[in-house]
C-alpha cells in the first residue's frame, strides 16, 4: 500500500513546480492550489527526492492520508480510544451484572427458601448473569429439591434486575381434616348419581336441589337427635341447566400476514416509545427483540410484519354453526374431565341484516357437591368445647 | 508474495498500443509520454516517440502525473501532432 502524504510548497509557481517534479520523476496523485501555496499529494518515499533536488523551494509535510493518517489519528487519540474501549467493556460488564433480586411471592418462608436456593447456585447480587440454559437447569434443580413446597418457578432478567416468579404448592386439605362439614349443592340441579363416603345423605337420585341445599350432611342423627358430627364426604353428580345467549356478525374479519417484513428500531423511555425510522408498512404487527436495556431505557430491534384484513361474509348456515359452537364452547370451558354436555337445544334464533342471535339451552352433567365447613362457633351458636 | 495485476493485464490487452491520448469531458489522458517539454496555463507540449503533441486550452492543469502517464485538466481547445 502506498503511503501518501500532502506536501505544501510555499509561494511557488504552479507550472514551474510541476515541470520540476516531472523532471525528477515524482508521481503526483493529486494537487491543489491555495492562494500562493501549492499542495501536492505524493508517495512518502518520494519526499526524500524532493528534499534532495528541490532545495530552493520552501516546503513541509502538511497532511497525511491513507494508512499514515490512520496511524497518526490512532497515536493522537490513543488515550481517548483506550478510554472508549474500556468504558464499553465496563458498560457491557455492568450490563451483565445483577444488581437487584426481586422475589415475587408474599410468603416470607418461600422468600427465605428461594434466597437460600439462589445463594446455593451462586445467583446473588453483583454476580454475572447466567445463560438461559444454565438458569433452566438451576430452576429444575430447585423445583426437584422442593417438590413439596414449590409448584412453579421462573427466573428471568429485566435489565440489571433478576426477577424470580415463584408459586408455592397449595396443599388441598382433604375435607376429612375438618371436624364438621356438609356437602351442599353448588348450583340448581337434578341429582344424577350420588356416592356417599361419610355422613348422611339427605337427597336421592332424581331429586331436584337448589343452590345451597345440603345433600350430604355431617350430622349423624338417631331418633332425630344429633349423636355425632363428622365431615361429610362423597361425590354428587347432577344435571345442570344453562341458557346461553350468543350473537355472531355475518362479517368475519381475519388477519392475514402477507409475508412482507420490514425492520426498524425503537427507543423506549419512561413508558414512551419512539420509532427511529418512519414505518414503511401501513398495517403491521410488531415483534420486538431487545438489544439494550438499562432501567427504563430500552433499545429494541422491531420486526414489522405486514398484514391485511381479510373480510369474509358468512352464509346464514355458517353464522348459525359458529354461534352454536361459541355457545357450546362457553359452557365446555367450565367443565372438568369427568363432566360432559348431555343435551343442547336452540331455543330461539333471530336473524337480521348483519347479525345472528341464538339462545341455546344446554344440559350438563357436573359435580355439584361442594364442601361447606361449619365452624365450631356456628354449631348451635356455641362452641363444642363449652 | 507474487501479485496478480489483472487490471494491468486486461488494460494492456485492450490497449495494445505503444502510446495513446484520450480526451473526455474536461480531461486529457496521455499514456506513455517521454518528456514534458512545456507547461503553462494555455499550452502543454509533450514528447511522445516520433512526434510532439501540443495541447492548447485555457486554465490547463496537471491533475495526476507519473513517469508514463499524465492526466490534464482544463478546457482543451486543440490537440496538435507534430511528426519529426
Amino acid at each position: 500500500m502506498n503511503k501518501l502524504i500532502w506536501v505544501k510548497f510555499y509561494n511557488s509557481n504552479y507550472y514551474q513546480l510541476m515541470l520540476r517534479l516531472n523532471n525528477i520523476g515524482i508521481t503526483i496523485y493529486d494537487n491543489k492550489k491555495d492562494k500562493d501555496d501549492i499542495f501536492v499529494k505524493i508517495n512518502k518515499d518520494d519526499y526524500e527526492k524532493i528534499q534532495k533536488y528541490l532545495i530552493s523551494y520552501k516546503k513541509e509535510i502538511s497532511g497525511l492520508s491513507g494508512i499514515l493518517k490512520i496511524n497518526w489519528l490512532i497515536k493522537k487519540y490513543l488515550i481517548f480510544i483506550i478510554a472508549i474501549f474500556f468504558s464499553t467493556i465496563l458498560l457491557l460488564f455492568c450490563n451483565n451484572l445483577v444488581f437487584k433480586i426481586e422475589i415475587k411471592n408474599n410468603n416470607n418462608n418461600i422468600q427465605k427458601l428461594i434466597k437460600k436456593e439462589l445463594k446455593k447456585h451462586n445467583l446473588t447480587i453483583l454476580k454475572l448473569k447466567k445463560s438461559h440454559k444454565e438458569i433452566e437447569r438451576i430452576v429444575n434443580i430447585i423445583l426437584d429439591n422442593n417438590k413439596d413446597t414449590l409448584e412453579w418457578l421462573e427466573i428471568k432478567y429485566d435489565g440489571l434486575v433478576m426477577i424470580v416468579n415463584v408459586t408455592e404448592k397449595t396443599i388441598i386439605k382433604e375435607n376429612t381434616n375438618y371436624p364438621y362439614c356438609h356437602i351442599i349443592a353448588s348450583s340448581d340441579a337434578k341429582i344424577l348419581s350420588l356416592n356417599l363416603y361419610r355422613g348422611v345423605s339427605l337427597k336421592e337420585v332424581n331429586d331436584y336441589v337448589i343452590k345451597g341445599d345440603i345433600i350430604l350432611s355431617g350430622d349423624i342423627t338417631y331418633n332425630e337427635e344429633v349423636k355425632n358430627r363428622v365431615c361429610a364426604s362423597g361425590e354428587v353428580y347432577g344435571e345442570v341447566w344453562y341458557k346461553v345467549k350468543v350473537e355472531v356478525p355475518y362479517k368475519e374479519e381475519k388477519i392475514k400476514y402477507t409475508g412482507k417484513n420490514r425492520y426498524n428500531f425503537n427507543i423506549k423511555f419512561n413508558d414512551d416509545t419512539y420509532n427511529v425510522f418512519k414505518s414503511r408498512i401501513k398495517n403491521h404487527k410488531d415483534q420486538e427483540i431487545n438489544l439494550y436495556k438499562l432501567n427504563d431505557f430500552e433499545i429494541n430491534l422491531v420486526k414489522e410484519k405486514e398484514y391485511i384484513i381479510d373480510a369474509k361474509m358468512l352464509t346464514e348456515e355458517e353464522a348459525y354453526n359458529k354461534a352454536l359452537k361459541l355457545a357450546i364452547d362457553n359452557v365446555q370451558l367450565k367443565l372438568d374431565k369427568d363432566e360432559a354436555i348431555l343435551v343442547k337445544k336452540v331455543l330461539k334464533k333471530e336473524v337480521n341484516d348483519s347479525t345472528i342471535y341464538l339462545e341455546v339451552f344446554i344440559i350438563t352433567k357436573e359435580n355439584i357437591g361442594t364442601v361447606q365447613i361449619v365452624e365450631e362457633e356456628e354449631i348451635d351458636g356455641r362452641k363444642l368445647n363449652q | 508474495m507474487k501479485e496478480l495485476h489483472f487490471r494491468n493485464y486486461f488494460k494492456n490487452y485492450l490497449f495494445d498500443l505503444e502510446d495513446f491520448i484520450t480526451v473526455y469531458d474536461g480531461h486529457l489522458h496521455v499514456f506513455n509520454y517521454e518528456k514534458l517539454i512545456k507547461l503553462n496555463e494555455k499550452e502543454i507540449i509533450l514528447k511522445m516517440h516520433s512526434k510532439e503533441i501540443i495541447i492548447d486550452g485555457n486554465n490547463l492543469k496537471i491533475k495526476q502525473m507519473t513517469n508514463q502517464e499524465l492526466l490534464i485538466l482544463g478546457s482543451i481547445l486543440k490537440v496538435e501532432f507534430k511528426y519529426e
